[in-house]
Formats: C-alpha cells, structure tokens, sequence
C-alpha cells in the first residue's frame, strides 16, 4: 500500500471517530491536542487502525503516535511485518 | 436469545458460574449459551447440554491482570473470547464474573460504545428500605475516576431508560448525589450537571439527593461521577457488614437471653438480609456499550449468576439497547462537544 492510500485510510478513520471535517484532517494534527483524545479515545483509535490495516501496534508504540501523520509513518512502516 | 458466558471469571468459576446457568435455563429453557472456559472443567458441572455450546480455551484473565494489556495480549482468553462472540454477532450479550476492569476494556474496545455516548458507566440496581422489589439505579459506580457535567447528563438519560424498560418504572425520578439539595450547592461538576439535568426534557429529575437518603428510596435513579459513586457504593457495604458483624457480637456476647432473643427475631432478620440483598436485581451494568455486558461479583454463588441471566434476558426483551442506539445516534442533544 502506498503513503497516499495508507494516509487516505487513516483520514477516513480520524474523520469518523472524532467527528471533524475531511478538510481538516492533516499529517500535522495533534490528537490529544487538536482532536481533545483522552486515554479511552486515543485507544480506540489505535484499536481500529490495528484492525483495518490488520497490524499489531505495541503500548509502547501507541504512546509515540502522538499526530495523524505519526500513524500514517507508523502504518507505512509496519504494513509488511 | 444467545449469552456469551466467561465461565473462568470469578473465585469459584467454573463452579458456580455453570451452576448458575443450569439454574438459568430452568427458569428460560429457550435461552442459548456460549460457555468460554476449560471444557473439562465447564463439563463436570454441566446437567445436560441443550442450549448449550463450550467454546474451548485455556487461558483466562486473572483478578490482578493490568485490565487493557491483558485483554490486548491475552487474545484467547475466555473473557475476550465471549467479548468478540458478541462483536462477532454470535451471541447477543456478555457476562462475566471476572476482573472488572478488563471487563470495562472488552465490553468499550471490543464491542464499543454507543455513538455519542461519551462515556459508558457502571450501574447498579441498589435495595432500598421501601420493599423487597424496590430499589435505585446508581451510576457511575466506578468506569471513570474522572466525569464532566455531560457524562452525569448522559448516566441520568441511561440509568431512566433501564428503570423505565429493565423495571417497569413510570417515570423514573432521576436524582444527582450531592453534598445538599439546594441547588446551589456542590462542587463545579455537580452545580453544572445540576444545570443540564433541569433542562433534559427526555427525563424526570427531582435535584439533588443526600448520601443519608439514598436507602430511602426517594429516587430511582441516582446518578454521580465514577469516584464518588465508588467510594459511596463502599461505604454502604462497609457500614452494613460492619453492623451485621456487631449486631452477631452483641448476641454472642449477651448470654442465654441475648440468644433467646435472636432467635424469635430470625425470621424477621431473614427478611432484612433477603430485602438488602442487592444481586437479587442482578449485575452490574457496563452501560452505553452496543450490547448488555454485565459484571457480577467475583465472590458470586450459582443464585447470582441465576440472577444476573434474567436481568440479562429482561434487558435483551425490552430491545433496550437498540432503543438507546435510536436514542442516541439520531439525536445529537445529548452529544458532548
């Protein structure tokens, strides 16, 4: 899978677990900060990256996701492991 | 009807928890089972097999198991497995007597939340002193340490569904612990929930109630963050064994008259142990996830378990989740923002 696709995918699942708009879905958005993430939420996201793109992604690895563009590096990294 | 049972959770599982579901099926012989757990030993307590599938595994999430981690690495653990049977839409609730927390982590990772539920919370039907079938629902009794004002809005619209559908109450009078019942009164969370309450049209809120008055029954429904509600829930069963306990000393201690006496009142404290009884009413409820997952106590006998599956049955009857999700997801008034 291509970064564009990989970043399309995530874009889909930020847009629609945290509610926003599609035009405001950027690599640089912070998702505790800018998308108001608490602990259950970020989960949740992790959660449901780790099941479209069918990759395992560490506590440890989840912590240093901290923006949207951080998960799409992650993914793009991971996607064959 | 299909319940998925963690049948390795709590002290004496399988044990009790197969007893209580033999117990079940006799009261609805039409109810189906998943039964997670060691099939051997699910198999030694198991009368006959209608209804009833084994879905074999050997590994299970302990009491003291960190509650997120073990259910993201314990994958084929009995409590996960039954999590994901409902996910899956195998069976159509969960139960378990397990580790709590990790039971709050499968019911809002594995199954999920409500949209536009913030929050899922614990509740619980507790006895009053108004009758043996009487009774609050109380909640959050401890799923967030940490709630805002909308989280409390949303557990007085849950706990007035569940009194309405689950008990068949008109009306459900919906209170807010508090530390006074002026208005006014409280701590930033509570005046602004107070605020939100008054002006939900979709319930019946009656203010703010006293810690002193919840046994006697002048709400039923009492909603409070996680922490709070905890703590209380505590002292209730704190103060009320502790009294049992002085009350057996006192009578031990007091001689032949003192025990003359007990006896003539036994039938009488049998009735105030059976009235106080709060798993009569069933488990608690993780409330706000897509499908009934209900906690037991992990000390629970085979008549809490038999307890805890006709809630369950009652709450799969009355279509009350999918009136939530109706609820819910069509309407954003309640949303938190």
């Amino acid at each position: 899978m291509t970064r564009d696709e990989i970043s399309q995918k995530v874009g889909n699942i930020v847009i629609k677990h945290f509610d926003i708009d599609s035009d405001k879905v950027t690599d640089q958005v912070r998702i505790k900060e800018d998308l108001d993430a608490d602990s259950i939420s970020v989960m949740e996201f992790v959660l449901e990256l780790e099941d479209e793109f069918g990759t395992e992604i560490s506590d440890e690895d989840a912590e240093k996701i901290e923006t949207v563009g951080a998960a799409v590096d992650y993914i793009e990294k991971h996607q064959n492991n | 009807m299909r319940i998925a049972v963690d049948a390795m959770g709590g002290d004496h599982a399988p044990k009790a928890i197969i007893e209580g579901v033999m117990l079940a099926q006799e009261d609805f012989p039409e109810l189906e089972f998943l039964l997670f757990g060691k099939e051997t030993e699910i198999k030694k307590y198991l009368k006959n097999e209608k209804n009833i599938r084994i879905v074999h595994t050997d590994e299970k999430i302990e009491s003291d198991d960190e509650p997120v981690k073990a259910i993201r690495r314990k994958k084929n653990a009995s409590m996960v497995l039954a999590a994901l049977a409902v996910k899956n839409g195998e069976a159509d609730a969960v139960f378990s007597a397990g580790n709590t927390g990790a039971l709050l982590a499968a019911g809002l990772f594995i199954i999920g939340r409500i949209k536009n539920i913030e929050r899922p919370g614990l509740m619980t039907t507790m006895p009053t002193l108004k009758g043996a079938k009487s009774g609050f629902d109380f909640m959050d009794m401890g799923a967030n340490a940490d709630s805002k004002p909308e989280h409390l809005l949303q557990y007085g619209i849950l706990g007035s569904f569940y009194a309405e559908k689950v008990r068949g109450i008109q009306e459900p009078r919906v209170a807010l612990l508090n530390n006074g019942t002026e208005a006014s009164k409280g701590s930033e969370l509570t005046k602004k929930a107070y605020e939100l309450l008054t002006v939900e049209p979709k319930i019946h809120f009656i203010g703010n109630i006293e810690a002193r008055e919840l046994l006697n029954g002048e709400a039923d429904v009492v909603v409070t963050d996680g922490f709070t509600g905890n703590a209380v829930l505590k002292s209730i069963e704190g103060t009320a064994l502790s009294l049992m306990g002085i009350l057996k000393t006192s009578i031990m201690d007091a001689g032949i008259k003192g025990k003359i006496g007990a006896l003539l009142l036994k039938d009488s404290l049998q009735g105030l142990k059976s009235q106080m009884d709060y798993s009569a009413h069933g488990g608690a409820v993780l409330f706000g996830i897509k499908a009934p997952v209900i906690k037991t106590h992990g000390s629970t006998g085979p008549e809490a378990v038999r307890y805890t599956i006709r809630q369950i049955h009652t709450m799969l009857e009355s279509n009350i989740i999918e009136d939530l999700v109706t609820q819910f997801e069509t309407e954003s008034g309640t949303k938190n923002q």
